[in-house]
């Protein structure tokens, strides 16, 4: 098992993939038909290309989102600078500077300044609701993809595999644990570090009588540990690297859980949270449909 | 969610998220809140607003700096044909200049303010009229691509600002939402069917390989199938690469089409998380392939299986010879 190791990945310990002979036969019969495919045509159905109006590149938006502070302190400058020509200009052409609206360049002046003053303070509010960045702090631990038990059926380990594959490119989680029905039947991304060196295995009995879990499964709703250095149940969750810095607890109905951890404090946004909520409640459809006869899923030998 | 009120312009807090208030629950247009308590809001974003605000409710003062551009702009030209005794100075003149430029860029600073990170959509949305709400599949799936299709498109609905979403996959339809056909409520599926995807073969978005974002519909009439008011569009296509003799083809597998009736209706995020859903559906294909099917159009490449299963058929090769890098 411990093989040549690639640089960047440090892959060790129990990485099993378990599959039924299903997969065997798949394998041969993708060899076998590899000779076919080199002789068959190509797909003979001749599809339309698109040629409708392309989108074309919207330079505001993408420069002012390219650009996000400059644009946030744009308008700030722009009125600073008005303010100062205004008065330059009732200096330069000898007019007494005297804010009074007697003559009609002294309101056009006015006017001048009103509008400069709304452009500083609009940049400024723009300035204050810019969101802190926030830095990216990779978790310490071991990579560790691990899926229990021989007899998940395959559109279950797919859909797992979907799953990790959308959170860890679309929000900044790094680990993904998915316990049912007693047993942990994921464990995805970056593991804390066993005394022998290996990925920490989730004890589900333990996590499942742990208040981290009980209290998720009795609101029955997904709970969101922004900063998990913060959270007393942190000792619960040992299996997630330890400088884990944000957990989502999402419930699967009443006999399971997804934990979600991310690199970032409040890493996850509300859309997020969404998502995962809709996410969790597919996952626990497709295992409840997959477990339906009562096969449990215990850990099997490994293969 | 602490406030601090000094006299009725400047609210000083934390404001929780700021998810539109002033939008009615409409059954699909909508995004979704999630469940996070305000507690969760304030620690998730934990921004704090300087909001200038008059107080009154339904007023949107992210649009001041335009009504004040406007206002003080026409002042601006009303003091130069009616204010003046005497001949405009140079001087004036000058300032009007400057008046008006600065005017201008008032009435446009919300537009710039719209593509700031932290921005917040305030928008009326409106569901689109004359057009009626239909869900139909195509009879030729099985069940359990129903149940995929049928949740994808819900979910879609759900969370982000669509009216209508449109999933092709190999030739399989399922539509949801309010689209523009021209059949009555109530006419059966079939004719349905077959309209839409006639309406897609003339589009042509068969061999579609890049996603297609119009964050403002160019023109009235784009398709003729989008439902009125439409602002947005997304088209997402479903690849597949294929590893076939040596050279990577992508494969057009289907494609997902989403209209809103908001500008700017998807955000980054928005789409990768578009683009994730569109991915479950080619995960789907792979795992269950029809025997019927692939033989008959695509040729043996299915039987390969996708991505996923490629993946893990190599594991068990690296677990057993050398411990490779699994990605």
């Amino acid at each position: 098992m411990r093989g040549s190791m690639e640089a960047g990945t440090l892959l060790r310990g129990a990485i099993y993939w378990s599959f039924s002979s299903h997969s065997q036969r798949h394998l041969l019969q993708r060899a076998r038909l590899r000779r076919d495919v080199l002789a068959s045509s190509s797909n003979p159905q001749l599809q339309k290309s698109y040629q409708g109006p392309k989108p074309k590149r919207d330079l505001v938006p993408d420069w002012v989102s390219n650009n996000d502070s400059t644009a946030r302190s744009l308008p700030i400058y722009v009125g600073g600078a008005s303010l100062v020509a205004v008065l330059v200009n009732r200096a330069v052409s000898g007019i007494a500077p005297v804010a009074d609206a007697s003559s009609s360049q002294s309101r056009a002046d006015l006017l001048a300044l009103g509008l400069a003053v709304t452009s500083i303070l609009t940049g400024l509010v723009w300035l204050t609701i810019k969101p802190k960045s926030i830095s990216v702090v990779n978790p310490l631990g071991v990579e560790c993809r691990m899926i229990s038990s021989s007899h998940l059926p395959d559109p279950l380990i797919a859909e797992l595999l979907w799953a990790w594959e959308s959170l860890s490119s679309v929000t900044c989680c790094r680990c993904l644990v998915v316990v049912y029905d007693g047993t942990c039947i994921l464990q995805i991304g970056v593991a804390a570090e066993s005394p022998d060196g290996e990925a920490q295995a989730v004890d589900a009995a333990r996590l499942t009588e742990g208040s981290v879990y009980q209290g998720v499964m009795k609101s029955g709703s997904q709970s969101y540990l922004a900063n998990l250095s913060l959270y007393p149940g942190r000792s619960e969750l040992p299996f997630l690297p330890s400088n884990t810095q944000a957990v989502i607890l999402q419930p699967l109905g009443d006999k399971g859980i997804v934990i979600i951890g991310g690199d970032m404090i409040r890493g996850f946004t509300t859309a997020d949270q969404a998502w995962i909520t809709y996410l969790g409640e597919k996952l626990d459809a497709t295992i409840a449909k997959h477990t339906i006869s009562g096969t449990p899923l215990k850990i099997q030998d490994r293969v | 969610m602490g406030s601090l009120s000094i006299g009725p312009l400047i609210q000083l807090g934390y404001s929780s998220c700021r998810l539109p208030s002033n939008r009615t629950r409409k059954p699909i247009a909508i995004r979704a809140d999630g469940s996070p308590t305000s507690k969760d809001q304030q620690d998730q974003l934990n921004v704090s607003v300087l909001r200038f605000t008059f107080g009154i409710p339904g007023l949107d003062e992210t649009y001041l700096p335009r009504w004040i551009g406007y206002g003080f702009g026409s002042l601006l030209l009303l003091n130069h044909f009616a204010g003046s005794d005497s001949s405009t100075t140079s001087a004036q003149l000058r300032t009007e200049g400057l008046g008006l430029s600065l005017a201008a860029f008032s009435v446009a600073l919300p537009y710039f303010g719209r593509f700031l990170k932290g921005a917040t959509r305030v928008d009326q949305v409106a569901l689109p009229e004359g057009t009626q709400q239909i869900f139909v599949m195509s009879p030729t799936i099985s069940d359990s691509e129903k149940e995929e299709f049928a949740w994808g498109s819900y979910v879609l609905l759900r969370n982000t600002n669509t009216v209508a979403v449109l999933i092709s996959i190999q030739g399989e339809l399922c539509v949801r939402g309010y689209w523009n056909v021209p059949y009555d409520n109530g006419t059966a599926k079939a004719p349905i069917l077959d309209w839409f995807q006639r309406q897609i073969e003339n589009i042509g978005l068969g061999d579609l390989k890049d996603v297609l974002y119009f964050p403002q519909v160019p023109g009235s009439e784009l398709w003729e199938m989008l439902p009125n008011g439409t602002r947005s569009l997304l088209v997402v296509p479903v690849l597949q690469s294929r590893d076939g003799s040596g050279i990577e083809m992508i494969k057009n597998r289907g494609f997902v089409i989403l209209a809103s009736n908001m500008e700017y209706a998807y955000t980054e995020k928005d789409r990768a998380w578009i683009r994730a859903i569109a991915n479950k559906f080619r995960v789907q294909l792979t795992v269950c392939p029809r025997l019927e099917r692939f033989f008959g159009q695509f040729g043996p490449h299915l039987l390969m299986g996708g991505p996923a299963r490629e993946r893990q058929i190599y594991i068990i090769h690296s677990s057993r010879t050398s411990g490779r890098k699994l990605k």
